[in-house]
């Protein structure tokens, strides 16, 4: 017998919320069904007004404690093993799969908690300018970033979409369609760690119904789009983030340092040496 | 007209468990030493007896070696990721038991409850933190092709920071492949002793990490045991100069942490109420056993008498007495040698015509002190203004030129730190591009992050520890 | 540097002009030796002695458009008797009211040692010509004040008029003569350290007996940090002139526990003869509540609340 299994709400500003349509869509993993939420463009407006403060509090960390914050999250995660493992297991993958995505899973969390307090060491430096002056390139997080997560019934995957840009500080709107049952459940565990509010946003919803106002939202600095899409989408997310120089990058890499160029801006500065 | 004294505000001590005698950490395991002898270690603030530790002889060192070559086998064949877990589980324990070990710390060596508490546990666990995310990502930490861990490491560690100088010591010797075999201050292995028990608790494999307590002849057999390949020395520039010699005949890594004798510039255009600030921390903090101390008042003359009254007000607020009491600013000198050598060298400046100035405060009778003491009209060729005291005295020299602070400041064998205090950026650049200094401080002073290259120039040392420099410590490069 | 003949405390304007010539103060080293004062444990006596210390300091203060003589009725007679169950526990320093308010305080208070202070110079935005503030002190001193609270001119500060500044608090304490005057300086508005500490040292040589750090009237209030970097101006003044000033608090302590961490800034960087309220006060009102809590878990070894204490 088919019934709910249960309604998630999107996970916007630390808070649960519903999609302010009030509607939803309906997710089938292994003969159960799940209602999540049908994001709509207000959703997006008032999910970027919170990733903005998510971004100011989340920047203001320091390097050592945004590595604290995602061990913890690591933690966390080993914590409710079993819950991902039968979620991943509703979602078709065999035990050993599953499993095997867990552990990944909590390897790349702890690879990423690892890299929050150096990746500036590896990003940065001195420039040997001609003169007597001292200058020195340094970078920052862009801002507010949303990504379109791929669809695998993967944690790892899942966590690997939202990582590199939460990890050099940025904060993130990560937009879910097939797997955001698992993506919502995460949301919990995010809820729980210290991870600011608004740092890291979980959204539900078919992209295509959005694909517009997003790309034209100013406020979204970066995109980030790790699924599959049309060329003809891509065009048009281009064209439109063309508009305000909104940055593209269509399917970056998710692990190593390259994961996390497309996040950083850089920012040189020069003083003089003298008496 | 009423006096605002502070009652006592006692830390307890009942949180430590510390047994009556320790054997040495081996094969994953406290074990007897071969040696049949045992040392004493002392609270220097009360003089009372903590504990007896083994002296451990030639045969424990070649017992550990024997253990961390089985270690290695294990270490060598895992992942970075699971080296990762390890310090990071590590990091986390040290967390949790920040109070017992900083209690631990402050009994077995004599710093204030409220240092030990604030400054060298939340260091020792961001250490462990840092470099277990190194672990990992080893191929990012440097474009270098060939670089790959030495294997087995000697780490010879003293007494002013000992578990701080573990975790700086240890948590990028694992992090980068190694095992370790660790040899504590004589005066200082509790700490030591406990981090091994924690070791055990996240279950290191056995021989990754091993501890030998003993006194110099434990170091010297180390620093001599063929199977070494890597040795690790933070101590006086006096024993720096003999492992140099001792390994001379071997294709040995080494890096060294020496002494200093650090200048503290304070310019005429300084923000004078926090240069005073900076002055008093860079040589009173830890009773001044500190390798980077700002034991050098390098002052500039027009500002030179407003500045001492209120370096003298200043000082004359430290608060000297019980570590275990929260209010303590200064506590115990380490111990009697330490002491006697302090001392001696103070009545040498009376001596040689410097002004002196102590605060006025009440010692307690038993245990180890020394009040804060400021020279002036000290001139360059004093000892005081050469030697490394290791204690808390503070030797004013006077300069009228930019340069002239330079030439002071470099006159000198000792490299490892230097302060800057101008708000002019221009000057603090210029300044910290003549100083022969491995770490500068402009502005600030004794300020550490496990991310931050620290160590000497000259004979202050070589090597660095901390950041993605110091993981060079512990890498070798393979010809 | 020479002192005017008028009052013993007044620098005139070119010595002023040295004194906040080139001031530095480095942000993140005084918030580090302010961070290091908070680590004090104070305990057992040394405890009970601040608490006792801190309702002496305390400038009772209601400074509402909605005050009427019966709430000041109210706040006077709590003022006198903070806690009619402990015949230990001091009267406070001072009221501190409205102009209008001021003669009621005064009979309300004219049985004890309880002083009346009065804001005035167009409290607390400051923002209207010298002659109406010159009489909205007159005013307050017609009706009996013994101490006057008055703001600086920002207006003045932020456009770099700082003889505008430093004449207005001359010309204010010509007004006030003997009567006790202290100078706020709303240091939640001046924001950088160098401000604060350039308005203390101008209003210091324009004669104030007190630096003050805030109205209590916008969000920004009293900090330590201020209140630390007034400590210097004071003391660098004293050494300058020989003059003590005094320093009061204002404008978001609310526990004891934040009051003791002003009363170690003071006593450490001071010394203990600014430990009394001829040089520290505290503009307050919930805050002596906390205090007297506190005052009688250490005598009953039990947490209290506030129902037990007099309503002000």
């Amino acid at each position: 017998m088919n019934e709910i299994k249960k309604t998630y709400k999107n996970y916007v500003g630390g808070k649960y919320v519903r999609s302010e349509s009030g509607k939803t869509f309906r997710i089938e993993l292994k003969n159960e069904f799940y209602e999540v939420p049908l994001t709509s463009r207000k959703d997006i407006r008032d999910a970027v007004v919170a990733a903005k403060k998510g971004h100011t509090a989340w920047q203001k960390l320091s390097p050592y404690n945004k590595t604290q914050v995602l061990y913890r999250l690591s933690e966390m995660l080993e914590g409710n093993f079993e819950t991902y493992q039968q979620l991943l297991q509703d979602a078709g993958l065999t035990k050993a799969k599953a499993k095997e995505d867990i552990h990944k899973a909590v390897d790349s969390i702890i690879w990423y908690a690892g890299m929050a307090d150096k990746w500036e060491q590896m990003t940065g430096n001195l420039n040997p300018v001609a003169g007597d002056f001292f200058n020195i390139s340094h970078q920052e997080s862009l801002g507010v970033v949303f990504t379109l997560n791929s669809n695998t019934q993967s944690l790892n995957s899942l966590l690997l979409n939202m990582l590199p840009a939460l990890t050099v500080g940025c904060s993130v709107i990560s937009f879910n369609e097939e797997n955001s049952v698992l993506a919502l459940k995460l949301a919990e565990d995010i809820n729980n760690s210290d991870l600011p509010g608004g740092a890291l946003n979980i959204l539900s919803g078919k992209f295509e119904l959005l694909i517009e106002d997003i790309s034209n939202h100013v406020e979204i600095t970066a995109m980030a789009i790790y699924k599959e899409i049309h060329n003809d989408q891509k065009t048009m997310i281009k064209e439109n983030a063309s508009k305000s120089l909104k940055r593209i990058f269509i399917n970056p890499p998710t692990m190593g340092l390259e994961a996390l160029f497309p996040f950083i801006e850089t920012k040189t500065v020069w003083h003089p040496k003298g008496r | 007209m009423n006096k605002w004294e502070y009652a006592e505000s006692i830390e307890s001590s009942s949180i430590v468990n510390i047994e009556k005698k320790y054997g040495i950490f081996i094969d994953g395991k406290f074990q007897n030493a071969n040696s049949k002898k045992f040392i004493k270690t002392i609270s220097p603030s009360t003089e009372e007896v903590l504990s007896s530790v083994s002296l451990g002889n030639e045969i424990d060192i070649n017992s550990a070696v024997e253990s961390a070559k089985e270690g290695l086998k294990i270490w060598s064949k895992l992942s970075g990721t699971e080296r990762a877990k390890y310090l990071f589980k590590l990091a986390r324990l040290i967390q949790e038991r920040s109070r017992e070990f900083a209690v631990l710390e402050t009994l077995d060596g004599g710093k204030p409850i409220k240092e030990s508490r604030d400054f060298d546990l939340p260091q020792v666990a961001a250490n462990f933190f840092y470099f277990a995310g190194w672990a990992d990502k080893l191929d990012l930490s440097w474009n270098a092709k060939g670089l790959k861990p030495y294997g087995i490491v000697g780490q010879i560690i003293p007494w002013n920071f000992p578990l701080l100088m573990l975790s700086w010591k240890v948590a990028p010797a694992l992090a980068t492949g190694n095992v370790v075999i660790l040899k504590p201050a004589e005066s200082t292995p509790l700490t030591a002793i406990l981090f091994a028990e924690l070791c055990q608790e996240v279950g290191l494999p056995p021989g990754v990490f091993n501890l030998v307590t003993g006194d110099g002849s434990t170091g010297a057999a180390l620093v001599k045991h063929p199977d070494i390949s890597k040795i690790a020395f933070t101590g006086s520039t006096g024993v720096g100069k003999y492992i140099q010699k001792e390994t001379a005949d071997r294709d040995i890594g080494l890096t060294l942490e020496l002494g200093g004798k650090a200048a503290n510039i304070v310019f005429n255009d300084a923000a004078i109420d926090q240069a005073v600030e900076g002055v008093v921390n860079g040589i009173f903090f830890n009773q001044g056993h500190v390798c980077c101390a700002g034991s050098r008042l390098v002052l500039q003359e027009d500002i030179h008498d407003e500045f001492v009254t209120k370096l003298e007000k200043r000082m004359q607020s430290l608060r000297v007495g019980n570590p275990l009491d929260k209010n303590t600013d200064i506590g115990a000198i380490n111990s009697k040698d330490q002491l006697d050598k302090i001392t001696s060298l103070v009545n040498e400046g009376v001596e040689e015509g410097g002004t002196i100035f102590q605060t006025d405060c009440e010692l307690p009778q038993n245990g180890f002190w020394f009040k804060p003491t400021l020279f002036t009209n000290a001139q360059p060729s004093y000892r005081i203004s050469r030697e490394e005291i290791f204690g808390p005295v503070l030797t004013t020299l006077t300069f009228r030129t930019p340069e002239e602070a330079i030439e002071i400041s470099n006159n000198t064998e000792y490299g490892l730190s230097a302060g800057i205090w101008t708000e002019k950026g221009s000057k603090i650049l210029w300044t910290a591009d003549r100083l022969q200094a491995g770490v500068i401080w402009a502005n600030t002073f004794n300020k550490f992050d496990p991310s931050s290259p620290f160590g000497g120039y000259k004979e202050s040392g070589f090597g660095r520890e901390g950041g993605r420099h110091g993981l060079l410590s512990y890498l070798k490069v393979q010809s | 540097m020479s002192l005017t003949k008028e009052a013993q405390n007044v620098l005139n304007w070119s010595d002023t002009v040295e004194l906040i010539d080139n001031l530095r103060v480095d942000e993140v080293g005084l918030k580090e030796r302010v961070a290091s004062l908070a680590t004090r444990s104070i305990k057992k006596d040394s405890k009970l002695q601040a608490l006792n210390y801190i309702i002496s300091m305390c400038d009772l203060t209601t400074l509402e458009g909605e005050d009427t003589e019966g709430k000041i009725g109210q706040m006077t007679a709590k003022a006198i008797r903070p806690d009619p169950s402990n015949d230990e526990v001091p009267s406070v320093a001072a009221v501190c009211v409205y102009p209008a308010l001021v003669s009621k305080a005064k009979k309300m208070t004219q049985n004890s040692n309880v002083k009346v202070a009065s804001v005035s110079s167009y409290f607390p935005s400051g923002q209207a010509p010298l002659e109406s503030k010159i009489l909205d002190t007159q005013f307050a001193i017609d009706e009996g004040a013994d101490e006057i609270d008055i703001v600086i001119n920002r207006k003045a500060f932020f456009e770099g008029d700082y003889r505008k500044m430093y004449d207005e608090i001359v010309a204010l304490k010509e007004v006030c003569k003997s009567v006790h005057l202290k100078t706020i300086l709303e240091v939640g508005e001046l924001r950088t350290y160098e401000n604060i500490k350039k308005a203390s040292l101008i209003s210091l040589a324009a004669g104030s007996d007190f630096i003050k750090t805030s109205t209590g009237k916008i969000s920004n209030g009293s900090s330590r940090e201020a209140c630390y970097l007034m400590a210097k101006a004071v003391w660098d003044y004293k050494t300058v002139t020989g003059f003590k000033a005094g320093i009061k608090v204002a404008g978001g302590i609310r526990d004891s526990k934040d009051a003791i961490r002003y009363l170690v800034i003071v006593n450490e960087e001071l010394g203990s003869e600014w430990l009394n309220p001829d040089y520290f006060r505290f503009g307050a009102s919930s805050l002596v509540d906390d205090v007297l809590k506190q005052i009688k878990k250490l005598k009953t070894n039990a947490y209290q609340s506030s129902y037990y204490f007099p309503r002000g």
